[in-house]
């Protein structure tokens, strides 16, 4: 008798502990690696791409009251990411340590961080919806390393936590996450060329014939 | 001996699994344009996910949708929504998508989207707007566990209400061939006398499987 008491004893401890354990906020998630590259047609020009520790090691913690500890890792996203960004817009994409360093073998540099990034949860914003924003700054440096100028993107993600079954949070915030990079990356696609600081440097650059 | 009581709950559970509650659904199509479909012709199923949408589309209907237009005798070529999205990026993103047919030209007019267009033989473009929602519920039930065991008591019933409607657009001739409208609705049911028996009104997939069905007849009927 003592043992299908022990098991029934295990089987409530096991509900309880599963009960309290959905209840209990917070989540840690970490961005998808597998980004598309963009459908366009790429300009004749090798671009460097410079990427800092603050990037690739981005973590977004946040306290929520009585919703627990949230974190949101982006970093180990933002090289893929980037890379198939600019493999897309450009023939070449080469990885510099330096932007500063002049380089004839490349057209210009560019050096992406992450100034800000939100979320929200369904329970904050009474939808169903996780969402996330993310500041992007671009700093443009020219091959002899001189910043061209700067300019900035806010990319917004959005997921149902209804897609998502009953543990919803962890995925739904993932998924929101992921949709926040595609945007940076449609966004940055479709609009750079206009940004007045590089549509000069292209200018300059094709003419020149950079590689 | 022993094999008796849990065939009895194998049966009890093959039973009430198989019950379900009724769903009434309706059906309309709207034609603006003759279509039809060579064999080498594909359509991509895509549910709208600009902003502001307070209720999008849930991806399981999109992937139903899709999955039952591609099934059957006069099934067709469907291309997944990720993989169309993935393959065709950035253009169909929520900040990119067309939202109407005046804007495919803009769209077409890349030279490389139009190639992957081709290559992947595109015909149709159907969007999906609407959702499935629960407009009533009533009842209460109580569970318990103790250590003698557990039960539940009580009745409980919800009404869900699927709602759905289907833009076909043809990307040959970059317009608009029709819409399709799905609409369902069920109340769903569960008694509980120590075991809850839930009678489920499977609406949204009565949605699905009306509108994946009009959607086909619609594209293949060369009328």
């Amino acid at each position: 008798m003592t043992m299908p008491r022990m098991t029934m004893k295990a089987c409530i401890g096991l509900l309880l502990a599963a009960t309290l354990s959905a209840c209990s906020g917070g989540a840690t998630i970490e961005v998808p690696t597998q980004f598309p590259v963009p459908l366009v047609q790429p300009l004749p020009l090798t671009i460097g791409l410079h990427l800092d520790k603050s990037l690739t090691e981005y973590v977004h913690k946040e306290a929520i009251e009585a919703r627990g500890n949230w974190r949101i890792i982006l970093g180990p996203a933002q090289k893929p990411m980037f890379d198939s960004l600019l493999q897309g817009l450009f023939t070449g994409v080469e990885f510099v340590d330096d932007p500063l360093a002049p380089n004839d073998g490349i057209a210009g540099v560019l050096h992406p961080s992450i100034e800000e990034l939100q979320f929200s949860t369904p329970q904050q914003t009474h939808t169903e919806y996780f969402e996330v924003w993310i500041k992007y700054k671009f700093i443009l440096y020219d091959n002899n390393g001189v910043a061209l100028g700067d300019w900035e993107l806010t990319a917004y993600g959005k997921a149902n936590e209804g897609n998502y079954g009953m543990k919803s949070k962890e995925p739904a915030l993932q998924a929101a996450a992921f949709a926040a990079c595609r945007d940076a990356m449609a966004f940055f696609t479709l609009e750079f060329q206009k940004v007045p600081t590089v549509k000069n440097w292209l200018q300059s650059a094709l003419k020149e014939g950079r590689t | 001996m022993r094999f008796i009581p849990s065939i009895m709950i194998i049966c009890c559970i093959g039973i009430v699994s198989s019950m379900t509650a009724c769903v009434t659904a309706t059906v309309q199509e709207v034609r603006e344009a003759n279509t039809g479909m060579s064999s080498n012709d594909s359509i991509v199923v895509l549910g709208r996910r600009h902003r502001p949408t307070p209720a999008e589309t849930e991806l399981d209907f999109v992937a139903c949708v899709s999955k039952k237009m591609s099934k059957g005798s006069q099934g067709v070529k469907v291309i997944g929504e990720q993989e169309f999205m993935d393959a065709m990026f950035p253009w169909f993103e929520p900040r990119t998508a067309p939202v109407y047919t005046s804007d495919l030209p803009e769209i077409m007019s890349q030279p490389a989207l139009a190639k992957r267009l081709e290559e992947i033989g595109l015909r149709y473009l159907v969007w999906i707007d609407g959702n499935t929602q629960r407009t009533e519920s009533s009842g209460s039930m109580t569970c318990s566990i103790t250590m003698a065991g557990a039960g539940c008591f009580g009745f409980l019933s919800w009404e869900n209400d699927s709602s759905y409607e289907a833009s076909i657009w043809d990307v040959k001739t970059g317009s608009a061939v029709g819409k399709v409208s799905s609409d369902a609705t069920g109340t769903s049911y569960m008694p509980a006398i120590v075991v809850p028996v839930p009678l489920i009104a499977r609406v949204k997939a009565q949605a699905c499987n009306t509108l994946a069905g009009q959607l086909v007849n619609f594209l293949v009927d060369e009328s």
